[in-house]
């Protein structure tokens, strides 16, 4: 009762909260995106054995935002991440063309996951400021993003080093979480 | 009933865990951090939450202090138990090593230090190197001892990541603190370590002296253990070290002052100038008589190191005896010490003063110290020659007060008095006699015995005294009865008469006939036979002189002594014993085994290497052992087999025998005799003994035939009815010719599923053997399952997990072995792998150990094996889960067998 009534409250007051994945490959982006959303300044970073969190106001809604590191010995444990999240952000390296396979495949794993049912996806094809990269509709097309059926889903094209993209994409995440998708 | 009656199956109460769960994924920064606390006070008291480890991971990213203490705390207690999860927790710690503030800095470093999980422990090198050169001295003296964890986990990669060179760059470092540390963990690593590690230098010597004056006092030791090991280059820096650490003994930490001893001790040993170590002695007397005002404890710790101290350099206290002497409330550790070490001071000068103390101590209440005290005036009185007289005239004194185990113990010392003063003061034999009633006590009586024996001639009624001994001789101890066979050879050497003659013949028959003593008969024997060879010969070897003998008891071999004084102010010098003596170290250099779990983990491929290399014990040896049915093999086998063989018995029994394909004659049977299924009361004189084994691979028939009758038997065939598993002969037997009194082996090759039986699976396996002498004999074998074990029926650890889940439970079958004992874990598991049933996992539950193995049969049929046992108390119990629990019932007598062996 009590916890329905402060949701209620901070959803008078706009002060919604939203539990976020940023999932992808290793060398992805992810958490210089994390800290380019919450700092605003571009970070160097090691691979993330492990994860980071940072909550992240954007909008009137409170992103608790999870980075979780995307080498191949620590996706097995994205699962213990997945209850009650209400949007995953996938991140892709446009320029990492060879294994944007392997890509699709953990992105329709994720997407299987009973856990995540409810969840809202955005899909960042990032890297856009690197020479080779993929735009958003070849990523769409390498992704398979229109077997996704039952969810709402979108996709934004990317530079975390510049900056460009992140914030239309989250504006969209907020707005998608604020009509009720999460 | 209604559908309403349901609710009464469902709860609303989840159990401890879930609920923790949940509060730990609280949005709510204050429930989490409750949760933490909950967590951790579960932990404390001893619940397993090592379930929770994910979900109180996920709580260590916080800017509160305290919170993120109690997830380091937990991560320390299970990420050994959570190996795989445990790398999650790894950007965290690095992120933390990077903090702003410098605590969580350090207790990230710290805190990784404690993780002993292979997986992570390079993860955390780059954090390390960081911190080692951190801005803050707590960081960096925190992360140098990090380095020595780390050591111990791994060796190499300290000594490949150039840690060891921090480390010693450390000890420049400006703090003193930060010296003491790396000093610390340099001389931790060095012990590990067999190759020259810590080596100090002259500019690493100024470094340590200048921080020994500003460090903790804790930082202190350690820089004072690493200076006495410092070989100075002459006595002039020798002395120049002593000087600057000599304020160090005027300390409150008696750590600290016993730590500068031994390093004023260690260097004094280069100085030659006697004036020098004079006045050095001077100065260590006061810090250590000072210790003795400490608690008891620390009395007793200082006591034993003042032991080894004296027995060096007596002259240090050698004007402080008196606070050696024992107060009336001290614990009976300390006063048993003191005593030791007033014995050690004793001189000429002070005998007076101590004899006073030992008499007053030889009367009180606590028998030990009596004992000791008396035994203290006899060690005086053979350390001094000149106080000697004075020290019989107490023990003579105390004699005279008749308490029992007072004059037992001195007439104890009294006769190692005799020993070191021979012919000097015999006068008091007279007055020892007058107590020889009281003694009871063994080593008391052979004192007086022996005593008695060796003044014969001055004791008119030596042999009435010795008499009254003889009556109670074969009750007596050994070494009673010893010392009353040679004193009464000595009293009839002396007076050869009527009464010691038949003395000695009653002592004599009595320690050769009536004993079991093997010393006591050969001396008796000895004794016996020199008398009656050359008494005058007897008199040279029994009455010849003694060599005198001096107080040597309680005195360290020089050797040791140098070893334990190197050690003061540790256990060692507590223990007076060599630190390798009761340590036993493991060294890091030989892979370290897992304790837990062996043999599927990758990165200790090499431990269950070695593990097998030695369980597999002897190598076989083919030729060298002659294996029991091999030696009874009379001759090879025929070179060409005979062509076509008549297929008689397939005729008698109503079946084809298939599958006739020539195999080479494998190897003759080897190993432990066969069970014999014919025995030759039922085979008119011909024996079998067969069993069915599996050997690279393949199954094999293993049979011999023994011939008792009075004819050679030859023609021999076999056949097999249908069976479970369709057993059947790969090809026809090869036995040749059996002369009678002769038997001869052979391993015959099978083939499977070729008439199988219908039914309910049966180890029943019926056999015919005919030859042409005799009719055809049928006996019953057991076909044990453990047969048709593949070689590849090891399944990796994922694998096994998935197929148990994927059956369901009605395919587990359970039972009990309460006779089974299993002992020797290896040599069990050595066993089951070469019967190919392969171990898998081993976990522990409660006192239980629960193993886990796979196996496989032909078609691809899987056996789950789940064993619990406590080792070396009987009961073993057994869970399998197959595809075909039919063959459960046969699956378990396999496994009995097995586990027999």
């Amino acid at each position: 009762m009590g916890i329905l009534f402060t949701k209620m409250f901070s959803s008078l007051f706009g002060n919604k909260e939203a539990r976020i994945l940023v999932l992808g490959l290793d060398n992805a982006g992810k958490t210089t995106i994390l800290y380019r959303l919450q700092m605003g300044e571009v970070v160097s970073t090691i691979p993330t054995i492990g994860f980071n969190v940072e909550t992240v106001q954007y909008s009137n809604i409170k992103f608790q935002v999870w980075d979780l590191g995307g080498q191949t010995s620590i996706r097995p444990y994205w699962r213990c991440y997945f209850p009650n999240t209400q949007a995953i952000i996938y991140v892709v390296d446009s320029s990492d063309t060879d294994r944007l396979v392997i890509a699709k495949e953990e992105f329709h794993a994720i997407l299987e996951e009973e856990e995540l049912k409810g969840a809202v996806v955005l899909i960042f094809a990032n890297k856009q400021d690197l020479p080779g990269a993929l735009d958003d509709a070849a990523i769409t097309e390498a992704l398979e993003l229109h077997k996704i059926k039952n969810r709402q889903w979108s996709i934004f094209k990317t530079s975390a080093i510049k900056g460009e993209g992140l914030f239309e994409g989250l504006d969209w995440l907020s707005n998608t979480l604020k009509s009720g998708g999460g | 009933m209604s559908g309403h009656d349901s609710k009464y199956f469902s709860t609303t109460k989840k159990g401890e865990i879930p609920e923790l769960k949940e509060e730990l994924n609280s949005q709510y920064k204050d429930k989490r951090k409750d949760a933490v606390k909950k967590v951790i006070a579960a932990m404390t008291v001893g619940k397993d939450v090592s379930s929770l480890f994910t979900d109180v991971v996920n709580c260590m990213q916080t800017e509160n202090l305290e919170l993120k203490k109690l997830v380091y705390l937990y991560l320390i207690n299970y990420a050994k138990s959570q190996p795989d999860l445990a790398i999650l927790a790894v950007n965290t710690f690095v992120k933390d090593s990077q903090d702003p503030n410098p605590l969580i800095r350090a207790l990230a470093v710290r805190t990784m230090g404690c993780i002993r999980v292979d997986k992570i422990t390079e993860y955390l090198c780059d954090p390390l190197q960081r911190c080692l050169k951190d801005d803050d001295p707590y960081v960096r003296k925190t992360a140098a001892i990090c380095v020595a964890k780390l050591y111990d986990i791994n060796a190499e990669l300290v000594e490949d990541r150039g840690f060891l060179e921090s480390l010693k760059d450390l000890i420049s470092d400006n703090n003193p603190m930060v010296v003491a540390n790396a000093v610390a963990a340099l001389a931790e690593i060095q012990e590990n370590s067999n190759r020259p590690i810590f080596e100090m230098t002259s500019h690493t010597l100024t470094k340590l002296l200048t921080a020994l004056n500003e460090c903790t006092e804790w930082g202190q030791v350690f820089i004072l253990d690493a200076l006495s090991r410092y070989k100075a280059a002459d006595a002039r820096e020798a002395e120049n070290i002593v000087e600057r650490v000599t304020p160090r003994l005027q300390h409150a930490n008696c750590a600290v002052v016993l730590s500068a001893v031994k390093m004023i001790l260690q260097q004094m040993e280069l100085i030659t100038s006697t004036d020098v170590v004079r006045n050095l002695c001077k100065k260590m007397a006061p810090p250590l008589v000072t210790l003795l005002s400490a608690e008891p404890e620390i009395q007793y710790v200082a006591l034993r190191n003042i032991n080894l101290i004296v027995q060096r350099r007596p002259t240090i206290l050698a004007h402080e005896i008196k606070v050696f002497f024992c107060k009336y409330n001290d614990p009976i550790y300390v006063k048993m010490e003191k005593l030791e070490i007033m014995i050690k001071l004793a001189s000429d000068r002070n005998i007076d003063q101590v004899l006073l103390e030992f008499k007053e101590y030889a009367t009180e209440v606590d028998v030990d110290f009596v004992r000791k005290a008396v035994r203290a005036i006899g060690r005086c009185a053979i350390k001094l020659e000149r106080a000697a007289e004075r020290c019989i005239t107490v023990l003579l004194e105390l004699i005279k007060i008749k308490v029992n185990y007072v004059v037992q113990e001195a007439i104890i010392v009294i006769k190692d008095i005799f020993r070191r003063y021979p012919n000097t003061y015999e006068s008091i034999i007279a007055t020892l006699c007058e107590s020889l009633d009281t003694l009871d006590e063994p080593e008391a009586k052979a004192s007086m015995i022996w005593i008695i024996g060796e003044y014969a001639e001055r004791i008119d009624n030596a042999d009435e005294l010795l008499e009254s001994f003889l009556e109670s001789f074969p009750e007596e101890p050994a070494h009673v009865q010893l010392q009353l066979l040679t004193a009464t050879v000595k009293l009839f050497l002396k007076k050869p008469t009527e009464g010691p003659q038949q003395m000695i013949q009653v002592v004599l028959n009595n320690a050769t006939v009536e004993t079991d003593n093997p010393d006591l008969r050969d001396r008796a024997y000895i004794y016996w036979r020199l008398l009656s060879t050359d008494p005058e010969a007897a008199k040279d070897v029994v009455l010849a002189e003694k060599p005198v003998i001096s107080d040597d008891s309680n005195l360290l071999d020089s050797s040791l002594l140098d070893e334990l004084l190197a050690n003061i102010a540790t256990l060692s010098s507590v223990y007076h014993k060599p630190p390798e003596a009761f340590v036993t170290r493991v060294k890091t250099s030989s892979p370290r085994p897992e304790d837990e779990e062996y043999g599927s983990e990758t990165g200790n491929s090499e431990s269950a290497a070695d593990s097998a290399a030695t369980g597999a014990s002897p190598p076989p040896t083919s030729s060298g052992s002659v294996p029991y049915a091999a030696q009874r093999q009379p001759v090879p086998a025929p070179a060409s087999p005979a062509a076509p063989v008549p297929d008689l018995l397939g005729d008698l029994i109503g079946l084809d025998n298939s599958a006739i394909v020539p195999v080479d004659q494998p190897a003759a049977p080897a190993g432990p005799p066969l069970p014999v299924l014919l025995p030759a009361s039922t085979g008119q004189g011909l024996q079998i003994s067969a069993q069915l084994t599996r050997r690279d691979g393949q199954i094999f028939y293993s049979i011999l035939f023994e011939n008792n009758t009075q004819v050679p038997l030859d023609g021999f065939m076999i056949q097999f009815n249908k069976n479970t598993f369709g057993l059947a002969a790969a090809g026809p037997l090869q036995v040749p010719q059996i002369q009678p009194g002769t038997s001869a082996g052979t391993l015959l090759p099978m083939v499977t599923f070729q008439n199988m039986s219908q039914g309910p699976p049966s180890s029943l396996l019926q056999v015919a053997v005919k030859n042409n002498q005799q009719p055809v004999w049928y006996f019953n074998d057991k076909i044990p399952l453990h047969v048709f074990f593949t070689e590849d029926g090891r399944m990796e650890r994922a694998n096994f997990l998935e197929t148990w889940r994927s059956l369901p439970d009605s395919n587990e079958i359970t039972k009990d072995f309460p006779g089974i004992v299993v002992g020797n874990v290896e040599a069990t598991l050595d066993r089951l792998a070469a019967t190919n049933m392969f171990f898998i996992a081993k976990r522990k539950h409660a006192n239980q150990d629960v193993f886990y193995f796979s196996a496989k049969i032909p078609r691809g049929i899987p056996f789950l094996i789940e064993l619990t046992t406590v080792v070396n108390t009987p009961g073993v119990k057994c869970a399998i889960k197959t595809p075909s629990p039919e063959s459960a019932p046969l699956f378990f007598e396999a496994v009995e067998t097995l586990l027999k062996d």
